[in-house]
């Protein structure tokens, strides 16, 4: 017992002495004095949980495996689950003030998590424990919620057309060559009317609210401002709910039964679709899901809505948070900095994901044909990137979730544009006044 | 017995015991070591009972309070509840249409669903009790889907059997019926729930199979020799001597109808899609409670359901007095 105080002390006497030489040597940005400093000799557990399949957690391990070489006192134990599920349980945490020391986060809990106080104030390590040289500016910028950085971009994603080069061959059609939405929806009816009843162009675009905000990002503005302010009014919804009409009752797009039918799955990655409107980063989940007679698919840039209009913009994939009830913050931090910076980190996961942030990460990953289009899709796209919308409010998930719903019911027809709009104004009077 | 008991110990006091004791003191407690044996008993009774009150008033009675409080409050788990008295309640009912497909749908699969289910369980427990050859087996082959009836790995099979060019719609086809896939389809995707929950009536078929088993076959003997027919038989002789044993079968299957979850989240992964058809009431407060953090509100449509549930169940037990017949009843 004594021995083990004597320990203790020792190593607070320790730390005390690097924060000392630490504050000497001015190292970092932020308050020098105050730059906090890991003891690599005292034995700490950290708690990691991320969302995932298998394949990551085999990732993971290898991660902290190599981890491990270098902080042999930091046992790291692991846990993930599914996406919703990761959420369930994060949640339940959360009122329990129990949360995972490390965290794998999504950008639209961010807010929510930051502004209840849950998650750990990261400025004091930046710099030192967590290495800002690799991050460029804007990417750091993303984890910053009212000023203050609570998490760690590991790898960014952009909005992107994904198409399918066999369907296309059989339907007889080039590739979707750019243009406006109408220019995209005729492209559209022109594959499916050329699959003869095999598989369709696409589907309704207009039931993902990403696609929305693209629209509203060409006109100046955003779905939500930081305080909740809607870029949008039921008149604006309604034009775009009903520009999906021709898709939905021509014929262009997929029947909704048929979307509904192979899910999970989606209905490009089954090959019913020809184009899809999603994350750049999906890629490699749909050639997974296509199966082995796909080795490519397309990658564009999507519709215009007005020319030079800087309408995408590059979103964090997933970042790296620390609870703000960790026992052993500098640990944790120590443990982010390799998930994000390391090259070891960018060696294992490669682009599993999205495209690491970080340059010393990008640089040591060994970019497949894949992960590479998508490292020149987001180059390509350079001159229509703007700034990144402010962190989605709290509620983001639960109104993308609601127009999805309301997206796929109109594609069903159980419910009229109007209905629609006004269901959705009634899900964000809710959400906004939580 | 018991406060006075427990205030000796918790307070320490000393009072006289004879005053102590004499307003709850049983009339044959008279000798000093006889009631100190009645004082131990009292104590170990209550001490065997703390198990279980720790849990029903832990797990049940303080969480249900608590969720009584929270229907009335704005929760979003990480900011502390906030009053608001009966708006979610006022918000169910007036500007969520969501919440009133989901009650419509729930009373579609349970109005349809239970009756359906319980005169197939009957029919059939009538089938197995007719003749004892095999019965172990057939009994064994209906009950096996109850058993594993809610269970993930039945409702993945549905889907799949459900879905479009799965054996349903292949088969359907086949006879010239093309529907497609019926998991998909906002029309057809109740009832694929509905045959779900009747295909899985095993454990009320078995309860009916021992309720069959004591009807006392001289009954029957005597209609028979009356001149009552089969079906005469079963009005007079089976559908009377049954009644508590349907009507105990009703009321588990309606309250179990009402909480239809696992089947409905595998089918529709968790949506309740297409279009909001498979959203029975405890998958659309599960996911307001869990995924949209909002837990008060979905804490008020618990307790509607609650409600509800009581109020069909109360009615129920009003009714029995006209249909239900017990054994040595002379009502």
């Amino acid at each position: 017992m004594f021995s083990k105080k004597r320990a203790l002390a020792g190593a607070a006497i320790a730390a005390g002495a690097a924060l000392v030489l630490a504050g000497c040597a001015g190292g970092g940005d932020g308050n020098p004095d105050a730059a906090p400093t890991f003891d690599p000799n005292e034995e700490v557990t950290l708690d990691l949980a991320f969302w995932g399949n298998d394949v990551r957690a085999e990732l993971y391990n290898e991660a902290i495996a190599a981890f491990n070489e270098e902080y042999p006192n930091i046992t790291v134990n692991s846990t993930f689950l599914t996406f919703p599920e990761f959420w369930e349980k994060r949640q339940t945490e959360a009122a329990g003030k129990n949360l995972p020391d490390v965290m794998q986060f999504d950008y639209s809990y961010l807010r929510q998590y930051s502004e209840n106080g849950l998650l750990l104030d990261l400025d004091p390590y930046l710099g030192n424990i967590i290495e800002t040289d690799p991050l460029p500016e804007n990417i750091l910028d993303i984890g910053v919620v009212n000023d203050t950085t609570y998490g760690i971009t590991t790898s960014t994603n952009a909005w992107g057309l994904f198409t399918n080069p066999v369907l296309l061959e059989q339907a007889g059609v080039e590739e979707f060559e750019g243009g406006s939405w109408e220019d995209y929806t005729d492209w559209m009816g022109e594959v499916t009317d050329g699959a003869g009843g095999a598989f369709w162009g696409g589907g309704d675009y207009t039931g993902r609210i990403q696609n929305f905000e693209l629209q509203l990002r060409s006109e100046g503005k955003n779905l939500f401002d930081e305080d909740g302010t809607p870029g949008f009014d039921e008149e604006r919804l309604t034009e775009f709910w009903e520009s999906g009409a021709p898709i939905r009752e021509d014929g262009i797009g997929i029947p909704q039964q048929r979307v509904e039918e192979v899910a999970p799955k989606g209905a490009f990655d089954s090959a019913l679709t020809a184009s899809e409107l999603t994350w750049d980063n999906f890629g490699a989940g749909y050639l997974a899901g296509l199966g082995e007679s796909y080795t490519e698919l397309g990658l564009i840039a999507p519709p215009v809505t007005e020319e030079g209009a800087k309408d995408l913009y590059l979103k964090p994939s997933m970042l790296h948070t620390i609870s703000a009830n960790t026992e052993h913050p500098e640990a944790a931090a120590t443990l982010v900095n390799f998930l994000v910076n390391s090259p070891q980190s960018g060696e294992i996961f490669g682009t599993n994901r999205g495209l690491p942030a970080s340059e010393t990460a990008l640089d040591a990953a060994e970019l497949d044909p894949l992960s590479q289009q998508v490292k020149d899709y987001e180059a390509s796209i350079a001159d229509r990137l703007g700034d990144a919308p402010p962190v989605p409010i709290v509620g983001y998930g639960t109104l993308e979730e609601k127009f999805r719903q309301l997206g796929t019911e109109l594609n069903f027809g159980t419910v009229t544009v109007d209905d629609a709009v006004t269901q959705f104004f009634a899900e964000m009077d809710v959400v906004l006044n939580q | 017995m018991s406060t006075t008991a427990t205030r000796v110990i918790v307070t320490g006091e000393k009072p006289s015991r004879r005053s102590l004791f004499r307003r709850s003191r049983p009339e044959h407690v008279n000798r000093p070591g006889q009631r100190q044996r009645v004082v131990k008993e009292t104590l170990a009774g209550y001490g065997f009972l703390i198990p279980w009150l720790v849990g029903f008033f832990g797990l049940t009675l303080i969480p249900m309070a608590y969720s009584l409080y929270l229907s009335f409050t704005k929760y979003n788990i990480f900011t502390p509840p906030q009053w608001i008295g009966f708006d979610n309640y006022i918000r169910m009912f007036t500007s969520d249409p969501a919440f009133v497909q989901s009650a419509q749908i729930t009373l579609i699969y349970v109005l349809v669903g239970t009756p359906i289910t319980l005169a197939a369980a009957l029919g059939v427990a009538m089938l197995l009790n007719y003749r004892d050859k095999g019965a172990g087996f057939f009994r064994s082959a209906f009950y096996a889907p109850s058993l594993i009836g809610g269970s993930v790995s039945v409702a993945i099979v549905w889907r799949a059997m459900f879905a479009n060019d799965g054996p349903v719609d292949n088969s359907l086809s086949a006879i010239g019926i093309d529907l497609g896939g019926w998991i998909g389809n906002p029309a057809l995707v109740l009832p694929a729930m509905i045959l779900l929950a009747i295909w899985q009536f095993g454990a009320t078929m078995v309860i009916f199979l021992a309720g069959l088993k004591q009807i006392p076959k001289e009954l029957y003997e005597a209609a028979e020799m009356d001149g009552a027919g089969p079906w005469h038989r079963f009005r007079a002789v089976t559908l009377p001597m049954l009644s508590p044993v349907i009507f105990f079968n009703l009321l588990l299957g309606l309250i179990g109808a009402f909480q239809v979850f696992s089947s409905a989240y595998i089918i529709s992964n968790g949506t309740g899609g297409p279009a909001g058809m498979t959203n029975f009431i405890t998958l659309y407060l599960y996911k307001r409670g869990f995924s949209d953090g909002q837990m008060g509100y979905a804490a008020a449509i618990a307790w509607v359901l609650l409600i509800v549930v009581a109020v069909i169940a109360f009615i129920l037990f009003r009714t029995q007095r006209s249909w239900v017949h017990y054994a040595g009843d002379n009502r």
